[in-house]
């Protein structure tokens, strides 16, 4: 048991099926399907309320995404904590301002441009989460496990642009 | 009480597989707009097969009630999806 718990990578697999595990529990004992970018627009909508509160008071802030400590950003605390010991637990975890070997030799090491793509993207991300009304997590997994018609519209869009956004980047190396 | 502990826990979770199927890493997200690592799509398409049996398993018993549905919305489940994309691909997140 430790063993496992102490492994830098499951099979995709396993791990899927423990966040599946995550969300009957979360459906059946809170009645809530669980997303991860909901999070972000409570606390932008606190953010604002707090330093700019002409910018939170628009029907989207009011009735779509009230600011606030929801339930949302409850678990993305735990989100934080859940990766935080695992990656502890396995030795995974490094501090590092360009982590990743894969866009070092594509991309070079320059930490500026690794940190202005992810910001950007952060940005990109979160608009798009809250046009379609869910991310990864709340629409493409919460909606598509009822079948519903706007998970899979939105995985759709997902790849239709996903994949051309990385020809583009890669462009030869794809 | 439980409105805190419990999204903690189920957050734990979901962190915890997160990590564990490797999806903190850059690579591991583009990749599978690359088609070299299918991870992604094996980790959301096991969770969303896993979570879809036990929960109409406890909804035909009668143990729960459904939530409501995400509401289709083509234009903006597409068009967001669509910025989604280029942001997920670009960022690696």
């Amino acid at each position: 048991m430790m063993t496992l718990l102490k492994q830098k990578e499951w099979s995709p697999y396993l791990a899927g099926a423990l966040l599946g595990v995550v969300y009957i529990l979360s459906i059946a004992v809170a009645g809530i399907v669980p997303g991860a970018s909901g999070a972000f627009e409570n606390i932008a909508g606190m953010i604002a309320q707090a330093v700019a509160p002409a910018l939170a008071s628009n029907t989207y802030f009011k009735f779509v995404m009230p600011p606030g400590i929801s339930w949302e950003v409850i678990l993305f605390a735990g989100i934080f904590v859940g990766a935080l010991v695992s990656a502890k637990l396995s030795g995974d975890f490094k501090l590092a301002a360009v982590p990743d070997a894969q866009w070092r030799k594509v991309f070079g090491n320059s930490v500026w441009k690794r940190w202005a793509v992810a910001f950007l993207g952060g940005i990109i991300i979160e608009y798009g989460a809250g046009i379609a009304g869910g991310c990864t997590s709340g629409l493409a997994v919460g909606g598509g496990l009822f079948l519903a018609p706007a998970a899979f519209i939105f995985m759709a869009g997902m790849f239709g642009s996903g994949i051309p956004t990385a020809i583009l980047m890669y462009w030869r190396k794809f | 009480m439980s409105d805190i502990v419990l999204p903690l826990v189920l957050g734990f979770g979901f962190g915890w597989s997160l990590q564990k199927a490797g999806l903190g890493k850059y690579h591991k997200i583009v990749n599978v707009f690359r088609f070299t690592d299918l991870a992604v799509l094996k980790y959301m398409m096991t969770a969303l097969a896993v979570a879809m049996v036990g929960v109409f398993a406890l909804s035909t018993f009668g143990l729960i009630t459904l939530p409501t549905v995400p509401a289709t919305y083509v234009i903006g489940n597409l068009v967001g999806g669509l910025i989604f994309g280029v942001g997920m691909a670009g960022a690696g997140f």
